[in-house]
Protein backbone atom coordinates (compact mmCIF):
# COMPACT_ATOMS: atom_id res chain seq x y z
CA UNK A 1 0.00 0.00 0.00
CA UNK A 2 1.26 2.90 -1.05
CA UNK A 3 1.83 6.07 1.64
CA UNK A 4 -0.24 8.88 0.88
CA UNK A 5 2.43 11.91 0.34
CA UNK A 6 1.11 14.72 1.77
CA UNK A 7 1.92 17.82 0.03
CA UNK A 8 2.85 20.33 2.34
CA UNK A 9 3.24 23.31 1.44
CA UNK A 10 5.08 25.37 3.65
CA UNK A 11 5.98 29.38 3.97
CA UNK A 12 9.17 30.34 2.97
CA UNK A 13 10.90 32.42 5.19
CA UNK A 14 10.58 35.98 4.30
CA UNK A 15 7.30 35.60 2.31
CA UNK A 16 5.21 38.15 2.18
CA UNK A 17 1.26 37.63 3.36
CA UNK A 18 -1.09 39.81 2.39
CA UNK A 19 -4.31 39.74 5.01
CA UNK A 20 -6.97 41.40 3.89
CA UNK A 21 -9.66 43.18 6.69
CA UNK A 22 -12.33 45.06 6.59
CA UNK A 23 -12.31 46.68 9.87
CA UNK A 24 -13.60 50.19 10.24
CA UNK A 25 -12.64 52.04 12.98
CA UNK A 26 -14.98 54.62 13.35
CA UNK A 27 -17.35 51.84 13.75
CA UNK A 28 -16.83 51.46 17.56
CA UNK A 29 -18.18 54.61 17.85
CA UNK A 30 -21.22 53.97 16.10
CA UNK A 31 -22.02 50.67 17.66
CA UNK A 32 -21.98 52.46 21.23
CA UNK A 33 -24.37 55.06 19.86
CA UNK A 34 -26.89 52.24 18.93
CA UNK A 35 -26.04 50.96 22.08
CA UNK A 36 -27.03 54.00 23.98
CA UNK A 37 -29.70 54.79 22.00
CA UNK A 38 -31.30 51.07 22.76
CA UNK A 39 -30.46 51.68 26.25
CA UNK A 40 -32.55 54.70 26.34
CA UNK A 41 -35.18 53.35 24.61
CA UNK A 42 -35.74 50.27 26.87
CA UNK A 43 -36.28 52.77 29.60
CA UNK A 44 -38.63 55.29 28.04
CA UNK A 45 -35.95 58.43 27.83
CA UNK A 46 -36.32 60.68 24.31
CA UNK A 47 -32.67 62.24 24.09
CA UNK A 48 -31.83 65.33 21.88
CA UNK A 49 -28.41 66.05 21.03
CA UNK A 50 -28.14 69.85 20.69
CA UNK A 51 -25.07 70.94 18.59
CA UNK A 52 -23.71 74.05 17.40
CA UNK A 53 -21.04 76.38 17.09
CA UNK A 54 -19.20 78.24 19.87
CA UNK A 55 -21.53 81.31 21.46
CA UNK A 56 -24.52 80.61 19.50
CA UNK A 57 -27.05 79.62 22.34
CA UNK A 58 -27.44 76.32 22.90
CA UNK A 59 -27.24 76.90 26.32
CA UNK A 60 -29.66 79.21 26.35
CA UNK A 61 -31.96 76.95 24.40
CA UNK A 62 -31.45 74.26 26.46
CA UNK A 63 -32.83 76.56 29.22
CA UNK A 64 -35.64 77.61 27.69
CA UNK A 65 -36.98 74.17 26.43
CA UNK A 66 -36.62 72.92 30.25
CA UNK A 67 -38.63 76.24 31.47
CA UNK A 68 -40.88 75.23 28.87
CA UNK A 69 -41.27 71.70 29.27
CA UNK A 70 -40.54 71.29 32.84
CA UNK A 71 -44.08 70.04 34.09
CA UNK A 72 -44.75 68.47 31.02
CA UNK A 73 -41.56 65.81 30.95
CA UNK A 74 -38.92 64.75 33.63
CA UNK A 75 -36.17 66.19 32.52
CA UNK A 76 -32.34 65.96 33.12
CA UNK A 77 -29.71 67.38 31.13
CA UNK A 78 -25.85 66.79 29.97
CA UNK A 79 -23.78 69.80 29.62
CA UNK A 80 -20.36 68.82 27.85
CA UNK A 81 -17.90 71.37 27.74
CA UNK A 82 -14.12 71.07 28.17
CA UNK A 83 -13.74 71.79 31.48
CA UNK A 84 -15.65 74.07 34.34
CA UNK A 85 -19.23 73.69 35.41
CA UNK A 86 -20.24 76.98 34.32
CA UNK A 87 -23.14 76.07 32.19
CA UNK A 88 -24.12 73.04 34.07
CA UNK A 89 -24.60 75.11 36.80
CA UNK A 90 -26.36 77.20 35.25
CA UNK A 91 -29.33 74.81 34.07
CA UNK A 92 -29.28 73.31 37.49
CA UNK A 93 -30.65 75.92 38.48
CA UNK A 94 -33.96 75.27 36.85
CA UNK A 95 -34.36 72.37 39.48
CA UNK A 96 -33.72 69.73 36.68
CA UNK A 97 -30.88 66.77 37.47
CA UNK A 98 -27.84 68.03 35.06
CA UNK A 99 -24.52 65.92 35.19
CA UNK A 100 -21.60 67.92 33.71
CA UNK A 101 -19.11 65.90 30.70
CA UNK A 102 -15.81 67.24 31.52
CA UNK A 103 -14.59 66.43 27.76
CA UNK A 104 -10.93 67.67 29.02
CA UNK A 105 -8.99 68.02 25.40
CA UNK A 106 -11.60 66.49 22.94
CA UNK A 107 -13.62 68.64 21.04
CA UNK A 108 -16.76 67.16 20.72
CA UNK A 109 -18.85 64.27 23.45
CA UNK A 110 -18.82 60.53 22.23
CA UNK A 111 -20.69 57.40 23.07
CA UNK A 112 -18.60 56.27 25.56
CA UNK A 113 -18.69 59.42 27.31
CA UNK A 114 -22.30 59.59 26.90
CA UNK A 115 -22.23 55.94 28.46
CA UNK A 116 -20.41 56.88 31.30
CA UNK A 117 -23.01 60.03 32.42
CA UNK A 118 -25.68 57.87 31.55
CA UNK A 119 -24.56 55.44 34.98
CA UNK A 120 -25.36 58.96 37.21
CA UNK A 121 -28.90 59.03 36.11
CA UNK A 122 -31.94 57.30 37.66
CA UNK A 123 -33.87 56.15 34.30
CA UNK A 124 -36.94 55.89 36.05
CA UNK A 125 -37.04 59.30 36.75
CA UNK A 126 -37.12 60.99 33.72
CA UNK A 127 -38.41 60.56 30.00
CA UNK A 128 -36.32 63.57 28.31
CA UNK A 129 -32.74 63.83 27.98
CA UNK A 130 -30.61 67.29 26.43
CA UNK A 131 -27.19 66.26 25.90
CA UNK A 132 -25.49 69.73 25.10
CA UNK A 133 -22.20 69.01 22.81
CA UNK A 134 -19.31 71.03 22.68
CA UNK A 135 -19.52 74.20 20.87
CA UNK A 136 -18.04 72.61 17.29
CA UNK A 137 -19.66 72.50 13.88
CA UNK A 138 -17.50 70.16 12.60
CA UNK A 139 -16.34 66.94 14.71
CA UNK A 140 -19.76 66.52 16.66
CA UNK A 141 -21.12 65.13 13.15
CA UNK A 142 -19.00 62.37 12.96
CA UNK A 143 -19.64 60.99 16.28
CA UNK A 144 -23.41 60.14 16.99
CA UNK A 145 -24.53 59.83 20.56
CA UNK A 146 -27.42 57.89 20.82
CA UNK A 147 -30.16 60.50 20.73
CA UNK A 148 -33.56 60.17 19.29
CA UNK A 149 -33.68 63.63 17.60
CA UNK A 150 -30.35 65.82 16.77
CA UNK A 151 -30.58 70.28 16.97
CA UNK A 152 -27.84 72.57 15.41
CA UNK A 153 -27.78 75.94 17.16
CA UNK A 154 -25.93 78.78 14.85
CA UNK A 155 -26.64 82.16 15.53
CA UNK A 156 -26.78 85.70 13.39
CA UNK A 157 -23.46 87.14 15.25
CA UNK A 158 -21.23 84.29 13.22
CA UNK A 159 -22.38 85.89 9.85
CA UNK A 160 -23.96 84.70 7.33
CA UNK A 161 -21.23 81.70 5.83
CA UNK A 162 -21.35 79.62 8.63
CA UNK A 163 -24.21 77.14 7.03
CA UNK A 164 -22.59 76.86 3.59
CA UNK A 165 -19.17 76.45 5.25
CA UNK A 166 -20.12 73.77 7.72
CA UNK A 167 -22.96 71.45 5.19
CA UNK A 168 -22.17 68.14 6.70
CA UNK A 169 -23.53 68.73 10.18
CA UNK A 170 -26.41 70.24 8.71
CA UNK A 171 -27.03 67.25 7.12
CA UNK A 172 -26.91 65.09 9.94
CA UNK A 173 -29.39 66.84 12.02
CA UNK A 174 -33.34 67.13 11.87
CA UNK A 175 -33.60 70.53 13.49
CA UNK A 176 -31.20 74.13 13.00
CA UNK A 177 -32.19 77.16 15.21
CA UNK A 178 -31.21 80.39 13.76
CA UNK A 179 -30.51 82.33 16.92
CA UNK A 180 -30.21 86.10 18.34
CA UNK A 181 -33.09 86.65 15.26
CA UNK A 182 -32.97 90.17 16.97
CA UNK A 183 -29.40 90.99 16.23
CA UNK A 184 -30.22 90.54 12.78
CA UNK A 185 -30.11 93.66 11.07
CA UNK A 186 -27.66 95.02 13.25
CA UNK A 187 -25.03 91.97 11.67
CA UNK A 188 -26.47 92.67 8.60
CA UNK A 189 -27.23 88.93 8.29
CA UNK A 190 -30.61 87.98 6.35
CA UNK A 191 -32.32 85.31 8.12
CA UNK A 192 -34.17 84.16 5.49
CA UNK A 193 -30.90 83.04 3.18
CA UNK A 194 -29.23 81.36 6.33
CA UNK A 195 -32.52 79.19 6.62
CA UNK A 196 -32.56 78.83 2.70
CA UNK A 197 -29.19 77.40 2.46
CA UNK A 198 -29.81 74.72 5.16
CA UNK A 199 -33.14 73.94 3.29
CA UNK A 200 -30.62 73.52 0.04
CA UNK A 201 -28.53 71.34 1.51
CA UNK A 202 -30.98 69.54 3.52
CA UNK A 203 -34.48 69.28 2.66
CA UNK A 204 -35.74 67.60 5.65
CA UNK A 205 -34.32 69.86 8.33
CA UNK A 206 -36.81 71.99 9.86
CA UNK A 207 -35.25 75.63 10.54
CA UNK A 208 -36.85 78.01 12.99
CA UNK A 209 -35.32 81.57 14.14
CA UNK A 210 -34.98 82.31 17.72
CA UNK A 211 -34.43 84.40 20.08
CA UNK A 212 -33.47 82.04 23.16
CA UNK A 213 -32.37 85.63 25.77
CA UNK A 214 -36.83 85.94 25.74
CA UNK A 215 -37.61 82.63 23.96
CA UNK A 216 -39.34 83.85 21.27
CA UNK A 217 -39.25 80.79 18.74
CA UNK A 218 -38.49 78.09 21.48
CA UNK A 219 -41.90 76.84 21.39
CA UNK A 220 -41.69 75.98 17.69
CA UNK A 221 -38.44 74.58 18.06
CA UNK A 222 -40.19 72.10 20.85
CA UNK A 223 -42.70 71.33 18.16
CA UNK A 224 -40.08 70.57 15.83
CA UNK A 225 -38.58 68.12 18.32
CA UNK A 226 -41.27 66.14 19.31
CA UNK A 227 -42.01 67.19 22.69
CA UNK B 1 -9.16 66.07 12.78
CA UNK B 2 -8.32 63.78 15.07
CA UNK B 3 -5.45 62.25 12.59
CA UNK B 4 -3.18 61.33 15.31
CA UNK B 5 -5.66 59.17 17.54
CA UNK B 6 -7.64 57.69 14.65
CA UNK B 7 -3.61 56.39 13.56
CA UNK B 8 -2.93 55.61 16.78
CA UNK B 9 -5.59 53.03 16.59
CA UNK B 10 -4.71 51.88 13.21
CA UNK B 11 -0.95 51.19 14.29
CA UNK B 12 -2.51 49.41 17.12
CA UNK B 13 -5.04 47.09 14.98
CA UNK B 14 -1.90 46.71 12.67
CA UNK B 15 0.24 45.18 15.40
CA UNK B 16 -2.47 42.92 16.89
CA UNK B 17 -3.14 41.22 13.48
CA UNK B 18 0.97 41.24 12.87
CA UNK B 19 1.01 39.54 16.14
CA UNK B 20 -1.75 36.83 15.35
CA UNK B 21 0.44 35.47 12.43
CA UNK B 22 3.42 36.21 14.15
CA UNK B 23 4.91 38.38 11.27
CA UNK B 24 8.64 39.56 11.22
CA UNK B 25 8.13 42.63 9.71
CA UNK B 26 4.74 44.65 7.99
CA UNK B 27 5.80 45.87 4.60
CA UNK B 28 2.67 47.67 3.93
CA UNK B 29 -1.05 48.23 4.94
CA UNK B 30 -3.59 49.62 2.90
CA UNK B 31 -6.00 52.36 4.17
CA UNK B 32 -9.36 53.38 2.79
CA UNK B 33 -10.65 56.78 3.83
CA UNK B 34 -13.80 58.34 3.01
CA UNK B 35 -13.84 62.04 2.01
CA UNK B 36 -16.37 63.01 4.60
CA UNK B 37 -14.40 62.02 7.56
CA UNK B 38 -12.47 64.86 7.50
CA UNK B 39 -9.09 63.03 8.37
CA UNK B 40 -6.37 64.90 6.28
CA UNK B 41 -4.61 62.24 4.69
CA UNK B 42 -1.22 64.19 5.44
CA UNK B 43 -1.81 64.42 9.12
CA UNK B 44 -2.21 60.55 8.70
CA UNK B 45 0.51 60.23 6.85
CA UNK B 46 2.70 61.99 9.83
CA UNK B 47 0.90 60.77 12.25
CA UNK B 48 1.72 56.89 10.80
CA UNK B 49 5.79 57.48 10.77
CA UNK B 50 5.53 58.79 14.12
CA UNK B 51 3.63 56.10 15.33
CA UNK B 52 5.25 53.11 13.82
CA UNK B 53 8.78 54.31 14.31
CA UNK B 54 10.76 51.29 16.79
CA UNK B 55 8.10 49.00 15.98
CA UNK B 56 7.74 46.21 13.40
CA UNK B 57 5.74 48.67 11.00
CA UNK B 58 8.35 51.23 10.89
CA UNK B 59 9.49 52.26 7.30
CA UNK B 60 6.34 50.14 5.61
CA UNK B 61 4.28 51.42 2.93
CA UNK B 62 1.12 53.15 3.69
CA UNK B 63 -1.36 53.50 0.83
CA UNK B 64 -4.48 55.40 1.46
CA UNK B 65 -7.47 55.01 -1.14
CA UNK B 66 -9.77 57.93 -0.42
CA UNK B 67 -13.48 56.74 -0.68
CA UNK B 68 -15.99 59.73 -2.48
CA UNK B 69 -19.16 60.10 -0.41
CA UNK B 70 -22.34 58.16 -1.90
CA UNK B 71 -25.51 58.55 -1.60
CA UNK B 72 -29.03 56.55 -2.01
CA UNK B 73 -32.45 57.35 -2.91
CA UNK B 74 -35.33 55.39 -0.92
CA UNK B 75 -37.55 56.28 -3.88
CA UNK B 76 -36.19 55.93 -7.43
CA UNK B 77 -33.06 53.56 -6.09
CA UNK B 78 -30.42 56.08 -7.32
CA UNK B 79 -27.04 55.65 -6.16
CA UNK B 80 -24.38 58.14 -6.84
CA UNK B 81 -22.34 61.21 -5.86
CA UNK B 82 -23.97 64.49 -3.60
CA UNK B 83 -25.90 66.80 -6.39
CA UNK B 84 -24.03 70.01 -5.84
CA UNK B 85 -26.05 73.11 -5.87
CA UNK B 86 -24.37 76.60 -6.90
CA UNK B 87 -25.19 79.08 -3.97
CA UNK B 88 -26.31 82.62 -6.20
CA UNK B 89 -25.45 84.36 -3.18
CA UNK B 90 -21.88 83.36 -1.86
CA UNK B 91 -20.80 80.98 -5.37
CA UNK B 92 -20.18 78.31 -3.47
CA UNK B 93 -21.17 74.88 -5.03
CA UNK B 94 -23.09 73.30 -1.91
CA UNK B 95 -23.47 69.18 -1.31
CA UNK B 96 -27.22 68.65 -0.72
CA UNK B 97 -29.00 65.71 0.22
CA UNK B 98 -31.42 66.23 -2.88
CA UNK B 99 -31.66 63.31 -5.14
CA UNK B 100 -30.58 64.29 -8.45
CA UNK B 101 -33.43 62.38 -10.44
CA UNK B 102 -36.12 62.14 -8.36
CA UNK B 103 -35.78 65.60 -5.76
CA UNK B 104 -36.51 63.18 -3.10
CA UNK B 105 -34.12 63.26 -0.05
CA UNK B 106 -31.21 60.51 -0.13
CA UNK B 107 -29.13 59.25 2.59
CA UNK B 108 -25.38 58.37 2.52
CA UNK B 109 -24.62 55.35 2.21
CA UNK B 110 -20.60 55.51 1.81
CA UNK B 111 -17.86 58.14 2.78
CA UNK B 112 -17.49 58.16 6.70
CA UNK B 113 -15.42 55.24 7.01
CA UNK B 114 -11.85 54.33 7.39
CA UNK B 115 -10.79 50.77 6.94
CA UNK B 116 -7.80 48.79 7.07
CA UNK B 117 -8.56 47.03 3.87
CA UNK B 118 -5.12 44.78 4.07
CA UNK B 119 -2.11 44.54 5.75
CA UNK B 120 1.36 43.15 3.72
CA UNK B 121 3.26 41.37 6.41
CA UNK B 122 6.53 38.87 6.07
CA UNK B 123 5.99 36.14 8.17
Amino acid sequence: MTALKKEVVKAEGNEIYDVELSEDLLKANRRLAEENKQFLCRNGVRAIDVMGAIGSGKTSLIEKLVQLLKTKHRIAVFKGDLTTTIDAELIARHGVKTVAINTGKECHLDANLVKKALQKLDLNNIDLLFIENVGNLICPAEFPLGSDKRVVVVSVTEGPHMVVKHPFIFMETEVVAVNKRDLAEAMGVDVKQLEKDVKTINPKAIVVATNCRTGEGVEDVAKALGL
Amino acid sequence: MHEFSVTSQIVRSVLEESEKRKAKKVTGVHLVIGKLTFLGLDQVRFAYDVLTKGTIMEGSKLVIEEQEGVVKCGRCGYEGSFQYEDDPVYHVPMPTLKCPKCDSVVNIIAGKECVIKSIQMMV
